[in-house]
């Protein structure tokens, strides 16, 4: 994103009040029209950007209407998202062309604002941190409704209907520093509902839920097609886009195409080509050269069933046949009676854990936001040290190993690249490890050319890491983490912001680094990355571990995942009622085939 | 992880009207201005003290006791090289220290450390939002009051941030535990730069998502937590009125609590 004004200059410019006059500013009369959102040839090009981010965008969104918009990253989808409520080209300045008709008033027009259209568009941004700054969760609801000047028990009301339907109900008080990920997103769309605005757009909004708090976002959807509200959300996850009225698909800031889900979901390479990964239902039907283009594994059920495309083996119950054995090394990490709780907090956020991880493993850690998983993996490199029980690293008590040491032994790649990015250059970047634990220049030169490599960034060690993309600029901190070559390497949520072609590459980057020894331990949310590239998968609930097994066996037990508010991906799902062992699309594929 | 000031904890002094505990706070600044003798001094820091156990805010007091201590040091240490007093305990050529000059060290240490404790205590049991509603009400502009609260807003959070970039790089091996103080300065550009780039976007995401949310500084607007003077509240302003005027009389008419004549 270009460079937005300095808060102070919007301090200055607000309060010399270069705003609405009053006549204009009380309210807007909606539009009979029946259309929300009217692009008219709109283009935007970043000041001090080569290409525009967005170019002659032209269509319409009905009153009503659950739009989805999907696109690589870097595609204009948060950048339309902007446009709407008149952040483009308020805040970010630039060159900008055509037109945004919001319920028929011109966002970026003369004398309207972003705070007037507030009234009209509710927009929650992709970066849900930022946009919460009250003291407790009631206040945050209440800061839009305050803006618009309800009384006190109007407000009251809105938070008696918002804050349930955005699951926080009872957490009135609670400090909105304490939520975890997951509560603070729902907090920002909740604080979003509480203005009841005609048109509501959601960048992004499921980044960081987990599977239950994901569909939960999603029958927001349903309910506001109730309510006759217009629904926006940029979102890559197939899934949702099927429940959409329509889809935009963008790539490269042009819109190539809009139309109903059941046209454009069933067309694969049209998809891929924006990024996108199609469902896998289709593309299993497509490889299969069965007919018929189903968007769930409902419909794939159904349409096997209708059209008796296999005999059914065995009808979802019984366990599926395993899959390649877990490589077993000796053990690596343990954990004995292990149990943490944070000063001041009177639960454990981590209960007894026993657990044991072995040399050349691919384990993903999964389950609910703030079930402990994080918590768990700083054990590992002694960010926090366990209230009681042990831990032990390669055999020895982790006690008996200093920072440095252990540094070395386990690498941990945080979920924000953006925490640890300071040099000038990506090659001094990747190289700040080995030098500060004190490595020859020359090993250190050759550990980068190497991190590099395998992170896809040969060829950018003289860049800025600061001007790179979300995607690079993570895989910059994978890679120096990498350069350490510490035998286990811990990854919090790898594939957040990530479009599906860098997370396709990102993923085969770490599992040639386990095939080549590493031992790799990822905390994810998609349920799809632990299933395809997980040996073992870890289910944790409320710091316990619910399920720890071979990731087929743990994803047969959908009941069992259900109990932490997970659901397999709809791929894993039409495996298990099928009663297949497969659990990617290319086992599936060869599985159906024999 | 929690790193406000704020406790929520609801006892009287919580619920009490934030004016109130604006003015309050600025009165007990003023009783502490009264007196420049350790002896009256301790007795303000105490009953600040009695309060905070009170309004169970004693753990807001805790976490910042290297501040409070330091501060009561180094007032002490320094003072008594620039006042002069009567009885000379120690001399070296334009260079003296007396038993006047110790105490009001000690005195304008403790009024320090007692600003700071009261200031502590309005933070530890008033909300952010109830502060700029309340500075409103006491006639602030509203675009001044907000920046205000905002200010106050962002400490925790960059604290926070702080401690994300610090864990982020430890595990990338950063030492910051040597005693070499040329070598610990070097490590801080690993730790600052991060900050600064997290600050700056933070603040300017902080603008646009305000906007959002429909926020005009010169709009009028709600307030879901509406300050409302009670009985209670008039109650405690009387006591610390009536206080501060005693104590003006006790200095002033009296001549009582004064080791230095002349000073504030």
């Amino acid at each position: 994103m270009a460079e937005p004004i300095s808060l102070f200059q919007w301090l200055c410019r607000r309060i010399e009040g270069t705003g609405l006059k009053p006549s204009i500013r009380k309210s807007f009369p909606r539009e009979p029209m029946g259309i929300s959102l009217s692009f008219d040839n709109l283009s935007f090009t970043y000041r001090g950007a080569e290409k525009p981010a967005i170019e002659r965008i032209r269509g319409d969104i009905k009153e009503g209407a659950f739009v989805v918009i999907m696109g690589h990253g870097g595609a204009g989808k948060s950048s339309l998202c902007c446009t709407a409520n008149g952040l483009i080209p308020r805040f970010f300045r630039g060159d900008y062309r055509g037109r945004v008709l919001t319920q028929g008033i011109e966002a970026a027009g003369a004398g309207v604002g972003v705070s007037d259209l507030s009234r009209i568009v509710g927009l929650v941004m992709q970066d849900f941190e930022v946009q919460l700054f009250s003291s407790n969760v009631e206040l945050e609801m209440a800061f839009g409704p305050e803006n618009l000047g309800l009384s006190r028990e109007r407000i009251g009301e809105l938070l008696d209907r918002y804050l349930p339907f955005v699951g926080l109900g009872g957490m009135n008080r609670r400090d909105t520093a304490t939520l975890s990920g997951g509560q603070k997103q729902r907090l920002a769309i909740g604080a979003v509902l509480t203005m009841e605005t005609p048109v509501l757009i959601l960048d992004e909004p499921t980044t960081d839920l987990d599977p239950r708090g994901r569909s939960d976002i999603l029958s927001l959807a349903a309910d506001l097609k109730d309510s006759r509200r217009t629904l926006v959300m940029a979102d890559n996850d197939a899934e949702t886009a099927a429940d959409a009225s329509r889809i935009w698909l963008m790539r490269q800031g042009v819109l190539i195409a809009q139309g109903p889900p059941e046209q454009l979901l069933a067309d694969p390479g049209l998809l891929q080509s924006c990024g996108v990964k199609p469902p896998p239902t289709v593309t299993l039907f497509e490889s299969l050269g069965w007919p018929g283009r189903p968007l769930t594994p409902e419909e794939a059920i159904s349409e096997i069933r209708n059209r008796n495309l296999i005999s059914p083996r065995r009808d979802g119950k019984s366990a599926p046949p395993p899959r390649a054995a877990s490589r077993g090394g000796p053990a690596i990490l343990e954990t004995q009676d292990l149990c943490f709780r944070y000063p001041g907090s009177s639960v454990n956020a981590l209960d007894h854990i026993d657990l044991a991880i072995r040399e050349g493993e691919f384990v993903a850690l999964i389950g609910q936001n703030g079930s402990g998983k994080t918590t768990l993996a700083k054990h590992f490199n002694g960010l926090l040290k366990p209230t009681s029980g042990r831990l032990f690293v390669d055999g020895k008590p982790a006690s008996s190993f200093t920072r440095h040491q252990l540094a070395r032994q386990v690498g941990y790649v945080f979920q924000n690249p953006d925490h640890q990015i300071f040099a000038p250059t990506v090659r001094e970047e990747v190289g700040f490890g080995l030098k500060v634990l004190g490595e020859p220049s020359k090993v250190i030169e050759r550990n980068v050319e190497e991190a590099l490599a395998a992170t896809g960034l040969a060829g950018y060690g003289e860049r800025s890491p600061f001007l790179l993309s979300r995607g690079e600029r993570q895989r910059v901190a994978v890679a120096s983490v990498l350069a350490i070559k510490p035998p286990v390497i811990v990854l919090d949520e790898p594939t957040t912001g990530l479009d599906d072609r860098h997370q396709q590459d990102s993923l085969e980057m770490l599992r040639n680094l386990n095939r080549q020894g590493h031992t790799i331990i990822i905390i994810t949310h998609a349920m799809a990355v632990a299933e395809a590239f997980a040996s073992r998968t870890i289910v944790m609930k409320e710091g316990r571990l619910l399920a720890n097994g071979p990731t087929r066996d743990v994803f047969s037990e959908e009941a069992l995942l259900a109990k932490a508010a997970l659901i397999p991906s709809p791929l894993a799902r039409l495996s298990n009622r099928l009663g297949l062992a497969a659990l990617t699309l290319p086992e599936m594929v060869e599985e159906l085939k024999a | 992880m929690n790193l406000s000031l704020y406790r929520d904890e609801g006892t009287w002094l919580h619920r009490l009207d934030p004016r109130t505990k604006i003015v309050g706070a600025l009165v007990i600044f003023a009783w502490c201005l009264c007196f420049n003798h350790p002896a009256p001094q301790v007795m303000i820091m105490a009953s600040l003290v009695l309060i905070a156990f009170l309004s169970r805010s004693q753990g807001t007091f805790w976490t910042l006791r290297h501040l409070l201590v330091l501060l009561i040091l180094f007032s002490s240490a320094l003072w008594p090289f620039f006042v002069r007093g009567q009885n000379a305990l120690w001399a070296w050529r334009s260079l003296q220290i007396s038993r006047e000059s110790l105490l009001f060290g000690i005195a304008m240490g403790l009024r320090l450390a007692s600003f700071v404790m009261a200031g502590l205590l309005l933070l530890a049991t008033t909300r952010n939002e109830e502060i700029t509603g309340g500075l409103i009400r006491l006639g602030l502009p509203y675009p001044v009051a907000f920046a205000l609260a905002t200010a106050l807003r962002l400490v925790p959070t960059f604290a926070g941030a702080g401690a994300a970039i610090v864990q982020a790089q430890v595990s990338r091996g950063l030492d910051l535990e040597t005693k070499n103080l040329v070598a610990r300065i070097g490590k801080f550009i690993p730790l600052a730069v991060p900050m600064f780039i997290t600050a700056i976007r933070y603040t300017n995401f902080l603008a646009m998502a305000l906007e959002s949310r429909g926020f005009r500084p010169d709009r009028p607007r709600s307030f879901f937590y509406e300050p409302r003077m009670a009985r209670l509240d008039w109650l405690v302003l009387v006591i610390l009125f009536c206080l501060f005027g005693l104590f003006l009389y006790l200095r002033l008419g009296m001549g009582m609590g004064v080791i230095m004549p002349g000073r504030l």
